[in-house]
């Protein structure tokens, strides 16, 4: 069963050319008890999506197209006012990307928590904050002291995991993070992922975390989805698109992530530079311009998103076996016996 | 040539509710950085790193220790003189939001230092034009698109790769970045850490590296060395890859089981551990900074201060002979160990330091 069920989204924001699509004809399930990574080139188009799944993209944006089917709440792009915002937090639990600068100066920690569950009906708050309280001692914070601080005294990381807290203390079924742990260092981050995997097997939820760290990602989801240009290009079970990405950006993607292991020199930048909303691709394929694998096609025809192997999608007019087995650009998949 | 002997640097804070601290953001540390050569340093937030690397450029003083730049005791310097030495000294900011001046255009910022750089060297003056294009292609920018822009209309990436060109402006000997790669895209992330060997390659830049993802200082080129940082102190030291293959400290030990493992690719550690305790910095620590959340602590480290010694080298004695490593924070409880002399070769500073594997490997290699 999906609890979030994206379908041919279109989000477009206003330039000085006119509308341009950040998000073209996504379509996106998000899978109750599984945790999602998606990840892409900066730019690509995540939070909009992200934003989008509380139909809260800011202006100049709109969503253009396309439906967004919530579990027990119906298409989020049609909901308005008190509906909406009650979705958003009660339903659906976020953290934004740069959240941490996001929380109200003028009153403290607790103070935020307590309008945040009066704004939702929660009958007792006690409870919010005994739970608010043990989430934060849980991620390594502690929890009396950052009820009491405003948010000048906290630091980065600090900030960042009250959001988190935010995010998962009203209960939610479905969880979008984004970013969520670019402030912090290793360790930090690694307690902060650990806590996110608990709490969604705990409660079953559907999350959904944004990223472009495909290490950290890989740790903690089930599934992988790969946005590149506004679309999405590849997803699927994480293990097999990571030990058999069909898509030519994943693949590249992968095979330039800095290492701790193995050879320095096997790993490689992608030529050229990533696409803006303007100098995407408008007839093709998106990546074509970077592809060590494009044919003739791919400057005509944009490749759909098509389903394979059962359980996988990919957009690319070239056989995943050519991707897979191609010598071009990156070494072919590694880890697994021929 | 940078030598860097026991460099302290401790802030007084007056808070209202916290009242009087006192910030040991260096305990003394030292390292030796050749010409062309690499040192990276990588510890968990607040540790140290950007004051160090401040410290270097001469943006921050130190309160403790000596920093001599090419056989130059500088403290010994006038402030005049010393400037000398730190304008070949290039920082790049770790936030390239704060880097930049809003109000200034991309073509400003460069211009101002490549004009001036040009009179120094006796070159046309109006050739900066072409330097700029020269190195904002080198970082990979589009001059004619990046050159008009202000700072605001530049993406996090983006910034990086200006503050990167500004600093390369100068002609630089050595380089000190500080996180200097986190905000650019993945994808693009190998090319400015292939730009930066290449630097120390074509022009023999010598590179400070200061890191939280301990994977990017691999990518520095060779015979870079790692220092692991713990509170202001040097807890690991040894070649980069030799520290993350065999690290022998607990703390760095930690640090590398945290980088995350890229499961169907790599699989982790056989040695992974973790901290037994979230960092608090109230608790006085004695012996062994690490010593609170130390997974393999044992009797000595409540009471005494380890100091830096070679690993291998048997005995971690506890004579109180002087330390050779002046970096320690040397006191009558403090013991040293050997000889800790060796500028090169792995040295570490715990008690019961073993070697362990705890960072990923790559599925398939691992029983070899
Ligand atoms: N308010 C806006 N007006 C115009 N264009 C916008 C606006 N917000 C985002 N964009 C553009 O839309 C595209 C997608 O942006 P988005 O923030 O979704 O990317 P992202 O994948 O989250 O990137 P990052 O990894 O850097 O956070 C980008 O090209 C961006 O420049
Ligand atoms: N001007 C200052 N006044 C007081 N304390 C300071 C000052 N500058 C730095 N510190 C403290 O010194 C310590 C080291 O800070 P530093 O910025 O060097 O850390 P860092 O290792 O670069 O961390 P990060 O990875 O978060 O950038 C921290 O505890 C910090 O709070
Ligand atoms: S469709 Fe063509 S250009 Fe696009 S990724 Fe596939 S091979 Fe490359
Ligand atoms: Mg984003
Ligand atoms: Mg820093």
């Amino acid at each position: 069963m999906s609890e979030v069920e994206v379908r041919d989204l279109t989000v477009e924001y206003q330039t000085s050319v006119g509308w341009l699509p950040a998000v073209a004809g996504a379509s996106l399930d998000l899978r109750a008890g599984q945790i999602t990574g998606l990840v892409g080139e900066s730019g690509s188009g995540k939070s909009t999506l992200a934003l989008s799944l509380l139909n809260a993209v800011p202006a100049p944006g709109r969503i253009a197209g396309g439906t967004i089917e919530v579990a027990g709440v119906g298409d989020l792009t049609r909901l308005g006012g008190k509906q909406l915002r009650k979705a958003r937090g009660g339903a659906i639990g976020y953290v934004f990307q740069a959240s941490q600068n996001s929380l109200n100066p003028l009153k403290t920690i607790g103070r935020q928590l307590l309008d945040l569950g009066r704004s939702h009906e929660v009958g007792d708050l006690r409870a919010l904050i005994a739970r608010a309280k043990d989430l934060a001692n849980r991620m390594g914070l502690d929890g009396d002291r950052v009820l009491d601080s405003y948010q000048h005294e906290l630091s980065g990381g600090m900030r960042q995991r009250v959001g988190i807290v935010f995010a998962l203390v009203l209960n939610a079924k479905v969880l979008i993070l984004d970013e969520p742990t670019t402030a912090l260092d290793m360790l930090s981050q690694a307690s902060v992922l650990d806590i996110v995997r608990k709490v969604h097997d705990e409660n079953q939820l559907s999350t959904l975390i944004i990223t472009h760290d495909i290490g950290a990602i890989s740790e903690i989801a089930d599934r992988l989805a790969v946005m590149y240009g506004g679309r999405i290009v590849e997803d699927g079970p994480l293990l097999e698109v990571l030990r058999r990405p069909t898509h030519p950006y994943t693949k590249a993607l992968i095979g330039a992530t800095a290492r701790i292991t193995g050879d320095v020199d096997g790993a490689r930048a992608l030529p050229g530079r990533p696409p803006d909303l303007t100098t995407v691709a408008r007839a093709g394929c998106v990546f074509r311009d970077r592809c060590p694998f494009a044919v003739e096609v791919c400057a005509q025809t944009e490749p759909e998103l098509h389903s394979f192997d059962s359980e996988r999608r990919r957009a690319c007019h070239v056989e995943p076996s050519t991707v897979l087995t191609g010598t071009t650009g990156t070494p072919a998949a590694v880890g697994e016996p021929a | 040539m940078i030598q860097a002997r026991g460099i302290t640097r401790t802030y007084q804070t007056h808070g209202s509710f916290t009242g009087d601290r006192t910030v040991h953001a260096l305990r003394g540390v030292d390292f030796t950085l050749p010409d062309g050569g690499a040192v990276s340093f990588i510890g968990e937030s607040g540790c140290g790193k950007t004051t160090l690397g401040k410290i270097l450029t001469g943006l921050e003083t130190f309160d403790g220790g000596e920093l001599v730049v090419d056989g130059v005791e500088l403290s010994k310097l006038r402030p005049r003189q010393r400037e000398k030495y730190f304008r070949r000294i290039q920082m790049i900011h770790q936030d390239p939001y704060s880097a930049l001046n809003p109000t200034r255009t991309v073509e400003a910022t460069l211009g101002d230092p490549l004009r001036m750089r040009a009179k120094e060297t006796g070159a046309p003056v109006s050739a900066w034009r072409e330097r700029a294009a020269e190195l904002l292609t080198l970082v990979g920018l589009e001059p004619a698109a990046v050159l008009p822009k202000y700072p605001h209309q530049l993406s996090g990436g983006q910034r990086q790769r200006v503050v990167i060109a500004r600093a390369l402006t100068v002609d630089p000997t050595v380089l000190i970045a500080d996180e200097a790669v986190s905000m650019i895209d993945v994808s693009m992330r190998l090319g400015i850490l292939s730009l930066l060997r290449d630097l120390r390659a074509r022009l023999g830049i010598s590179l400070v590296f200061i890191t939280h993802d301990v994977a990017t200082a691999r990518y520095v080129g060779d015979g870079g060395e790692l220092h692991v940082i713990y509170r202001g102190e040097v807890v690991e030291r040894g070649l980069t890859d030799e520290v993350i293959l065999s690290p022998v400290h607990p703390y760095t030990q930690c640090l590398l089981s945290a980088v995350p493992v890229m499961r169907g690719l790599e699989e982790p550690g056989p040695d992974r551990t973790a901290p037994t305790a979230a960092l608090d910095e109230r608790t006085p620590t004695p012996g062994c900074l690490f010593q609170p959340r130390c997974p393999f602590a044992g009797a000595q480290c409540a009471e005494t201060h380890p100091v830096l010694v070679p690993f291998g080298a048997d005995a971690v004695g506890t004579d109180a002979a002087e330390a050779n490593v002046t970096g320690a924070d040397v006191t009558g409880a403090d013991v040293t160990g050997a000889d800790a002399t060796e500028e090169s070769g792995h040295v570490h500073a715990c008690f019961y330091p073993e070697s362990r594997r705890v960072v990923g490997v790559e599925v398939g290699a691992a029983s070899a």
